[in-house]
């Protein structure tokens, strides 16, 4: 057994910290601050900031370095989304361009598309979005039907995406599209890569229960993309996307734990504000969500340990999901319990409870995006368990 | 970061499990459950657990012990739990851990080869003020040496009387016994004895909740009802992937407390009440399942369910139970 990361880890944890305490200001530390900006002047100064930070060679932590990476190992990932928590950095603009998108083109991408992709979205010069889900095809994804039809050099394409996040600050869009008419299911999709910024394509924002607008949908009427844009081969989007899938297999879960277990404090600084931290009823509670936090943390402690012996987890992840993405569900239940009549949006003295609710908010989105957690249930009896479909 | 067993402590592992499969199955486990008259403690499994060092395991090598940790120990009982194997043998190792953390040298010398040899069976009963009556203490009659509770820390009680007492988990043999006198350990290592107890308890329990769902996966694969398996219907499936998870984080959490037993780490106190919590609880949950997915079969005295429903249940509560362990966590972390 060993818990530590190595000394050249180390160095690393060291040297991002204090780039990150030299450029993240105070204010941005303040509870509430970045709710009470407008979207658009929170989305830029995420942009600018995360730029800068990849400037500075804190961006593509495991990536090739002739990709602009830098080349590091899964231990400074991992400390990397330990330490970004940590700081209140702000959370990258780019999510599906830098875990999706980048390393499938990296892998299957032709040289082309690996110089004007992947250096561009570093310096967040161009925003990707994901086009997969459809009003018809949430869970049951093959059932796709939007349609491009090959128009001499390009493809036209039509039809309608939903959920996409940052759908209204987009640049482009990696799309599944059924390119043979006619086609069934999995087969006769491709990978387009669209451009967002013209007439053919619509992006309006959703709004969210949450009362946020962090994705939206993306409407196609004859938009254009021209056929040499397709990542992988066309008729194989398939295969292209659950490749592009597959790079969220690595992810531990420590990232998740490091903000939980920080939330966890704020919701027990709430009880004790209240007078109900000492309601064995709401200790039992927090105890059992703190019980799953930790075994979370171990996971990702497992997860890395994997990882770093360059092991595939497979089918392993979707327990990941489950195990986070469930636990910070039960996370905010019992921060209503702790709430019990207090339950508004009034501060709590010094306390600023709105950052609070919205999370509460949005823990009930993420047992439904990126696998929901049936489909995680139903991965996990079939692929790992075994049991017959 | 290496945060998993070693191939050497898989190995470990696994023999155990071999020779429980081959030599030490459910029929076996079957004969001293139904044993009325019996110890509880098979002669065939305890000369086995003497040679294959699974009773040498924390001995340090001067008392001619195998000098492992709690890592290597946790590695057992938790094979030992999925065997739901009778016998002394948590008993006997923690005896040796009671003597080798606070017994003076004669002490160590007088106990520890003979524990790490089979030679002596040992126990402990941490409830309850010594001398004077210890409860439920498991294989009291027929251990050698029995660690205590004393006012001032632990000690050794050697001819106890001893009264059996009736358990649903006839994996066990418990008695209550009436401590006349105690030879005390110098050091106090009640709370050391009490985390490596809990931790081992916990493995057990991890154990029991693993096999318990690996054999009803096996079952509900080839069971059909409506002409297909019946582990083809979500209604099971989702249970049975909840369970698996739930499982999996309960071993991380066996083997980080134990490691962080070993290791001294600064939160040992919160990781081994996450382990005996979410072991608990998973093992319970898992049991049950056991038995609700094996239908009608599964509730009969003929089928093995009952053995880990029963032995679950009784650990769960041994050490302290889910929501006392909770009540820890919560005393830590708020």
């Amino acid at each position: 057994m060993d818990l530590t990361f190595t000394a050249a880890e180390e160095e690393f944890r060291s040297e991002l910290r204090s780039w990150l305490s030299a450029n993240i200001p105070d204010e941005w530390r303040r509870p509430g601050f970045w709710e009470s900006l407008p979207d658009e002047e929170s989305f830029r100064l995420r942009r600018d900031w995360e730029r800068d930070k990849a400037l500075a060679g804190f961006a593509g932590i495991q990536w090739p370095t002739e990709f602009g990476g830098r080349g590091g190992t899964p231990g400074m990932k991992a400390i990397y989304d330990v330490e970004m928590v940590l700081a209140d950095a702000p959370r990258t603009v780019n999510p599906l361009g830098l875990t999706f998108l980048a390393p499938t083109v990296m892998a299957i991408g032709t040289d082309a598309q690996k110089k004007e992709i992947i250096g561009p979205m570093l310096r967040n010069e161009v925003i990707w979005c994901q086009g997969f889900s459809e009003p018809g095809a949430g869970s049951d994804l093959a059932a796709l039907s939007t349609r491009g039809v090959r128009d001499g050099d390009d493809f036209v394409v039509n039809g309608q995406k939903v959920w996409t996040t940052n759908a209204v600050h987009g640049d482009k869009i990696f799309t599944l599209v059924r390119t043979e008419p006619g086609s069934q299911k999995h087969r006769g999709i491709s990978m387009l890569l669209i451009d967002m910024h013209q007439p053919g394509v619509d992006a309006r924002p959703l709004k969210q229960m949450s009362g946020a607008s962090e994705f939206g949908e993306v409407f196609f009427d004859d938009a254009r993309v021209p056929a040499t844009d397709v990542l992988g081969e066309i008729g194989e989007g398939w295969r292209t996307a659950m490749l592009l899938l597959s790079f969220e297999r690595g992810a531990s879960g420590i990232s998740q734990y490091t903000e939980f277990r920080r939330q966890y404090d704020e919701i027990a600084a709430v009880a004790k504000k209240l007078g109900r931290d000492t309601d064995p009823v709401i200790r039992n509670k927090l105890a059992r969500v703190l019980t799953e936090l930790e075994c979370l943390r171990l996971h990702s402690m497992h997860v890395l340990t994997q990882t770093e012996r360059g092991r595939d987890l497979g089918f392993e992840a979707s327990m990941t999901k489950l195990q986070w993405s469930e636990a910070f569900q039960d996370l905010w239940e019992v921060y209503d319990d702790v709430l019990g009549e207090d339950d508004t949006l009034e501060a709590l003295g010094d306390l600023d409870l709105r950052p609070l609710s919205a999370q509460a908010m949005w823990s009930r989105s993420v047992t439904i995006w990126g696998g929901s957690s049936q489909v995680q249930r139903n991965v996990t009896a079939e692929r790992v368990l075994g049991l017959p479909r | 970061m290496f945060f998993a067993l070693t191939e050497d402590q898989q190995e470990f592992g696994a023999a155990v499990t071999t020779y429980l499969a081959e030599r030490f199955d459910m029929e076996a486990v079957r004969r001293v459950f139904e044993d009325a008259d019996g110890d509880g403690n098979p002669g065939s499994l305890w000369k086995a657990a003497a040679e294959q060092g699974w009773l040498a395991v924390t001995v340090p090598e001067e008392h001619d012990g195998l000098g492992l940790g709690l890592v290597e120990a946790q590695v057992i009982a938790r094979a030992l739990g999925a065997g739901v194997a009778p016998g002394p043998w948590r008993g006997t190792v923690l005896a040796a851990e009671a003597i080798r953390l606070a017994g003076s040298d004669e002490q160590k010398a007088a106990w520890l080869p003979r524990l790490a040899s089979g030679d002596a069976i040992g126990a402990v009963g941490l409830r309850g003020d010594a001398p004077g009556v210890v409860p439920a203490v498991e294989y009291g009659a027929i251990a050698d040496v029995v660690v205590v509770r004393t006012p001032d820390g632990l000690g050794l009680a050697t001819g106890a009387q001893a009264t059996p007492v009736g358990s649903y988990d006839r994996t066990t043999r418990l008695a209550t016994l009436d401590v006349a006198e105690v030879e005390p350990l110098p050091d106090d290592a009640a709370a050391q004895l009490t985390a490596r107890a809990t931790v081992l308890v916990a493995a057990d329990l991890v154990g029991i909740a693993r096999e318990a769902l690996s054999r009803t996966v096996a079952y509900d694969r080839e069971r059909e009802q409506f002409g297909v398996p019946v582990g083809s219907f979500q209604a099971l499936k989702h249970a049975l992937a909840d369970i698996h998870v739930g499982v999996t984080m309960a071993e991380h959490a066996a083997l980080y407390a134990a490691h962080a037993v070993d290791a001294g780490l600064d939160d040992v106190e919160l990781a081994v009440a996450v382990a005996k919590a979410k072991a608990s609880d998973v093992a319970l949950q898992s049991t049950a399942a056991m038995i609700q997915y094996h239908g009608g079969i599964g509730y009969t005295w003929e089928h093995e369910s009952h053995f880990f429903y029963k032995r679950a249940k009784r650990l769960a509560g041994l050490y302290g139970g889910v929501d006392q362990h909770r009540e820890r966590i919560a005393a830590l972390t708020l």
